[in-house]
């Protein structure tokens, strides 16, 4: 099993810090109450769980003309037939999906996180539900890149905050030429500013990448091998709401063991990946 | 640009510009009734109500639609209100829209010279008759530009309610736009509906302003 070493964050951790005064605020009030909250108890008595996420992280999270799909649709709906409960889904903008989580609006979120010791204080992670390796897609007509070092001296953006962008500037500072690294606030932006030549490269998740480049072959396409150290994506929860955590991490585990996740993993990412069984321990 | 991305969408943008036009209808509406009570009670003798219109205004054309809907749906559960997505949106913007209309209506009232009250007054005018048949129409009359200009304003800005989870106009455009990896197409697409959308509410507003003039020159 690979231990996870992120250097930097998540996705879209600056976007939570744009909310992290709301969060904090609804923490502080939210100590006064008893922790241990029966949160699964809940979820069964009324047979349903409901989950959130932001439906903009193809291919973990779609909506395809209004309709929910991608591989945290097809892993919570097995897990929630584990648990004998129906789902509904939540499709929320980013900023207000760990907000909304604390706030109890909803019980779990299945948007893909990265696990970073700082962000275990607050939230409880389940295991891994995918990788989330740093890699970079380039135009499909640029033939100046070829391998990752090949962005030496060239325009390179990624999703400000990320662990994928901390590990681009770790990798960028080796090059013997700088990259110029644009931030932006959202991975969809950076891709637009490939397609439109504003930059030469975007870095993000070998899986979003991979898909990326695969539904716009005549615009984009992968440059291989992915770089950095391994990271994996998870779904999170309330810090108190540990018997939920558990049902959903024996679920996952054991729907990764009747190969339910090989399948879904092979539909959306053309390939299966090896997945840790427990919930690593963050090195930072 | 490829064209057969929005039209391939039409329907899911058709619906959420429909979600759109309802929350903001129902927004205004709302509005607009809180708008003539705190304008009137800015207008009235009493001082305790005007400090108290005032003050309402203050607070809600200060705060920030966006940090006003996060407050109604989010903070709130904090004190065990559990506000629904809906109610918290289409109340949100009420409550913003509100504080705009009242203002807009105020200003109406107040630019009427006062010596037509006193003079209707001296007439022998009762004070309800003076306020429906003198002062109303044209107050109306005045404030039709800038209400129909808030509620093009309101229509837009309820983009920011997609922060609590409904799927409107700009959120479904930009749904579109990461599946497709296509966002002209999208925002083209969703900014066509908004035109549309507002062209009406202008040419409403058009006709509710000819209606009006017809009958101050009756």
């Amino acid at each position: 099993m690979k231990t996870i070493k992120t250097i930097g964050m998540t996705r879209r951790e600056a976007l939570k810090r744009g909310l992290a005064a709301t969060a904090a605020a609804g923490g502080l009030l939210g100590a006064g109450r008893v922790a241990w909250a029966d949160t699964l108890g809940d979820i069964k008595s009324r047979g349903e769980l409901v989950v959130a996420t932001e439906m903009q992280f193809p291919p973990f999270d779609i909506s395809d003309n209004g309709t929910y799909k991608g591989v945290d649709r097809e892993l919570i709906d097995a897990v929630a037939k584990e648990l004998g409960v129906k789902v509904s889904y939540l499709d929320l903008p980013w900023t207000s999906v760990l907000p909304g989580l604390e706030a109890k609006k909803f019980d779990l979120c299945i948007a893909p996180v990265t696990i970073t010791k700082e962000r275990m204080k607050r939230y409880a992670f389940s295991v891994p539900i995918a990788d989330a390796t740093a890699a970079l897609m380039k135009r499909a007509d640029d033939k100046s890149i070829a391998k990752p070092e090949d962005i030496a001296g060239k325009a390179v953006g990624g999703q400000k905050g990320t662990s994928q962008l901390e590990q681009l500037k770790a990798f960028a500072a080796k090059l013997p030429k700088p990259v110029d690294i644009k931030e932006y606030v959202d991975n969809n932006q950076s891709y637009a500013d490939l397609a439109a030549g504003r930059i030469d490269a975007s870095i993000n998740s070998l899986p979003n990448l991979a898909y990326a480049a695969a539904q716009r072959a005549d615009a984009f396409a992968l440059v291989l091998p992915a770089f950095g150290q391994a990271t994996y994506f998870s779904w999170v929860g309330r810090l108190d709401d540990k018997t939920l955590l558990d049902a959903v991490n024996a679920a996952l585990v054991k729907l990764e063991g009747d190969g339910t996740v090989a399948t879904i993993q092979k539909k959306w990412f053309g390939q299966t990946m090896d997945l840790p069984k427990t919930v690593p321990e963050p090195a930072i | 640009m490829r064209p057969q991305v929005i039209l391939h969408a039409f329907g899911y943008l058709t619906q959420a510009a429909g979600t759109t036009l309802a929350i903001s209808l129902a927004g205004i509406a709302i509005g607009f009734l809180i708008g003539a009570a705190v304008g009137a009670a800015r207008l009235s003798r009493q001082v305790w109500l005007r400090r108290l219109g005032g003050a309402y205004v203050s607070v809600f054309r200060g705060v920030p639609l966006l940090v006003l809907l996060l407050f109604i749906y989010y903070f709130l559960a904090e004190f065990g209100l559990d506000i629904p997505a809906l109610v918290a949106a289409i109340g949100g913007l009420a409550l913003s829209t509100g504080a705009y209309q009242s203002e807009i209506l105020r200003g109406a009232f107040a630019v009427l010279p006062r010596g037509q009250a006193e003079a209707a007054a001296a007439l022998g005018f009762p004070g309800l008759e003076i306020w429906r048949r003198i002062l109303l129409p044209q107050a109306l009359r005045i404030s039709v530009p800038p209400l129909i200009n808030e509620f093009i304003l309101i229509l837009k800005a309820s983009s920011l309610v997609s922060v609590v989870g409904i799927a409107e106009l700009t959120r479904v455009s930009m749904n579109i736009a990461s599946m497709t990896y296509r966002p002209l197409e999208a925002y083209v697409g969703g900014g066509l509906f908004y035109l549309a959308i507002n062209l009406c509410l202008a040419g409403l507003g058009a006709i509710a302003e000819r209606r009006l003039a017809a009958g101050g020159a009756r």
